[in-house]
């Protein structure tokens, strides 16, 4: 083969769907496609059609290149949703309108049900009945569970009449499939979202370099901190009683930092890439370990998901206006299915529900604690007792097997073995910094970051190149020979 | 065209000179193998042009671990008798040891022996050759046995024979007469002769030959994972009988890890 031939071979394997090499904002490829995208999609701005049709273009491939032909799949999904969502506009009969809604959320719903939870379910089925069991050779089409909560999100504002259905397939199809927020989030909701696409906003000087300061965040937490710090949580949960007390505890405070880093750090590429091209998706984590409620803590954490979750699970199970017992289950339910919604196994149950519970207690203990509010002892308590909660959860979020979360955890009471505290802070001191750095990004305050921000969208050109080159620079040097997929891909 | 619209499209445009000033820089620097220094800083050189100048760079890496193992290794002297007696057991070796060490230790304890586990975090036989560690755990634990697994940080340097030899040998003769094995890296790239070079140092029987066999390697593409790691110390242990020139006596543990008597840990700053 010759040099020319050889160089084609290689650039078409790259280009071409591997299921092992998913493209991911902070990679190579899509830092080269993207640059041959942006040029293109500047000069069709203004073009709202010839736009739309560039962009979709763009999303398919992006989704082609990390799930194959599952792309027939989304458009599938974008054909059937639009056309109902027409129906029901057209409809006259409310019953005839909900029947409509009802098929939507059937068809989303089962093929949803049918890719991620399949082998969940026959799995339990063939324990309860003792059966041999061979799982179905069934491949998850990534980010499923997005877009199909944002399908679901969008007939159902339709039929409430609080988003006016989109007025082409190509506008809904541009929605569903924005490249962005395609594979991993934020869920994006159709009455923030197509208006957007109406106005045809150019994105200013301040929206594209404050994009690109997003991006550069998100690279440093997702590819750098989260894909390093990562490596030495993987030794512990692989191995639960192989290390001291001490290590274990460590351990968990890393993957407590690294699920942070891994996903807000996702979400801020994708809400810069989308403020580069002038949309906006909104904010998706707010510091979550600065809460001082299970509460707050939910309104900081993946925002996208808790609030989905409480208009269009939580709501309509009847919210806090069926009393106050009524409220608790509400809540107990609406978490079950969010833990669900990460992964088909029981320990996603498990996790969502002692939030579930958790969140009841808060409410419950409200009227009494409310008088202690201001109170800093009673604050930091607060908060400390949210992040332990919460870093306890994780565990069993990430161990193997609830044996596994129990042996790390009861390794931290029986085997602490404190002559390990040095040694570790000698051999993983990288370590040890970066956690120190999250755990400052979540005390500095907010102003502190804004002031970040607005500095680097006013330096000079050579300067943003400058911090743009170390960024990229750091995960090479921090990169392991295979990348890591993002925490959230399963889901 | 209105100025705001020539503001959006210069924003644009310096963007992307930025976007594709930073691409040619970063891919520059990868199409060397060392690249200049920077303040006595060398930028370590990303993928990019591996990938598209010679293809996918994980293409000779293996991966899933099986439980074959005799076909993968060297070293077979005439079968010798397992020693039966309880061992002190002294393993030594790199970053590795978080995978092999737990094993390890599930065998000792099952056996009766006691093992003392030293992880020197990036270690390679230079350094340990150099520091003199080896004969200092040696006085000090007295083990009737050693295990050594390393190379793993060795595997990509050039002229491998003139730069490793003497330490590889130094190693081995710091053990002296205490029967030893000494367990190859775990590659994931070809290597450039360190594997020959243990096994041509090493005493006939005193050598794993790991290179070969199939793992399932951790996020950072190198380390074997902890279940594929197990297996890698199931089949140094099955290997020994019939290979090993010392075999001592393992018994099948119940429990799938273990921790070992003591577990000593160096930073890679200690090099």
């Amino acid at each position: 083969m010759t040099t020319l031939q050889s160089l084609l071979h290689n650039v078409g394997s790259l280009l071409t769907y591997s299921p092992d090499e998913p493209m991911l904002f902070s990679g190579g490829l899509f830092w080269a496609l993207f640059i041959c995208f942006m040029p293109v999609y500047a000069l069709l701005r203004s073009r709202r059609t010839q736009m739309i049709v560039f962009v979709i273009a763009f999303s398919l491939y992006f989704y082609y290149k990390s799930s194959g032909f599952f792309l027939l799949l989304l458009a599938a999904t974008s054909i059937i949703d639009w056309h109902i969502s027409r129906a029901i506009v057209r409809l006259k009969s409310r019953a005839g309108r909900r029947r409509m809604v009802a098929l939507s959320v059937v068809v989303s719903l089962s093929v949803l049900c049918y890719f991620k939870y399949a082998n969940f379910f026959l799995w339990n089925w063939n324990a309860m009945v003792e059966g041999n069991f061979q799982p179905l050779d069934i491949v998850l089409p990534v980010g499923i569970s997005f877009y199909t909560f944002q399908s679901i999100s969008y007939v159902v504002d339709v039929y409430r009449g609080s988003v006016k259905p989109a007025d082409t397939w190509g506008e809904y199809l541009f929605f569903l499939s924005f490249f962005p927020a395609l594979i991993a989030g934020p869920i994006v909701r159709a009455n923030c979202f197509l208006p957007q696409i109406k106005e045809n906003h150019h994105a200013d000087h301040n929206e594209i370099f404050g994009g690109l300061w997003l991006i550069i965040c998100g690279v440093v937490k997702k590819a750098v901190i989260a894909d390093y710090i990562a490596q030495y949580n993987d030794l512990i949960f692989d191995n639960p009683g192989g290390y001291t007390g001490f290590e274990s505890l460590m351990g968990i405070i890393g993957y407590t930092m690294q699920i942070y880093c891994d996903f807000s750090g996702y979400s801020d590429m994708a809400i810069g890439i989308a403020l580069i091209m002038g949309f906006r998706l909104g904010i998706n984590f707010d510091r979550p370990y600065r809460s001082k409620s299970l509460t707050e803590f939910w309104h900081r954490w993946h925002i996208s998901l808790s609030t989905w979750l409480r208009d269009y699970v939580y709501i309509p199970l009847g919210g806090n206006r069926k009393g106050t017992a009524r409220t608790y289950v509400n809540n107990f339910l609406t978490m079950l299915i969010g833990g669900l919604w990460h992964g088909a196994a029981w320990k996603f149950v498990f996790w969502g529900g002692m939030h579930g519970i958790g969140l009841a207690v808060n409410k419950l203990c409200r009227p009494y604690t409310s008088r202690l509010d201001g109170k800093k002892w009673f604050e930091i308590s607060s908060l400390a007792a949210t992040l332990v909660y919460v870093s306890l959860l994780w565990v069993f979020f990430r161990a193997q097997s609830f044996g596994d979360s129990v042996a790390i955890i009861s390794n931290i009471f029986t085997s602490f073995a404190p002559e390990s505290i040095v040694p570790f802070i000698k051999t993983r001191w990288l370590w040890c910094v970066l956690m120190a750095v999250i755990a400052a990004s979540h005390i500095i305050p907010q102003r502190w970051l804004d002031e970040a921000s607005s500095r680097f969208i006013s330096s000079r050109w050579i300067v943003q190149l400058l911090i743009f080159i170390i960024a990229v620079q750091l995960v090479i040097e921090f990169a392991g020979e295979e990348v890591s997929p993002f925490i959230y891909y399963q889901f | 065209m209105t100025p705001r619209e020539n503001g959006r499209k210069s924003s644009y445009t310096s963007l992307w000179l930025l976007l594709v000033a930073a691409f040619v820089i970063i891919f520059t620097l990868s199409c060397f193998d060392s690249t200049p220094s920077i303040l006595g800083y060398s930028p370590k050189p990303s993928e990019m042009a591996n990938s598209i100048l010679r293809g996918n760079t994980h293409d000779e890496a293996t991966s899933l671990c099986d439980d074959t193992d005799t076909d993968s290794v060297s070293g077979s002297p005439a079968t010798v008798p397992v020693d039966t007696a309880t061992q002190t057991l002294l393993f030594i070796g790199d970053s590795m040891l978080d995978g092999l060490s737990p094993r390890l230790a599930a065998y000792a304890n099952a056996s009766g022996h006691k093992l003392y586990s030293v992880t020197w975090y990036s270690s390679s036989s230079k350094a340990w050759a150099e520091s003199g560690k080896l004969k200092e755990y040696i006085g000090r634990i007295k083990p009737t046995f050693v295990f050594i697994c390393l190379g793993a940080n060795e595997l990509n340097i050039k002229d491998i024979r003139s730069k490793r030899k003497e330490f590889v040998a130094k190693i081995i003769s710091d053990i002296d007469t205490i029967p030893y094995l000494w367990i190859g890296p775990p590659n994931w790239k070809k290597d450039t002769g360190i594997n020959d070079l243990i096994a041509e140092s090493a005493a006939r029987g005193g050598y794993f030959k790991s290179d070969g066999m199939e793992f399932e390697r951790r996020k950072d593409g190198a380390h074997p994972t902890a279940a594929s790691a197990i297996l890698w110390m199931d089949s140094v242990v099955r290997w020994m009988p019939e290979h090993s020139f010392h075999p001592i006596r393992f018994d099948t543990p119940d429990k799938r890890t273990g921790r070992p008597t003591k577990i000593f840990t160096h930073s890679p700053e200690e090099i």
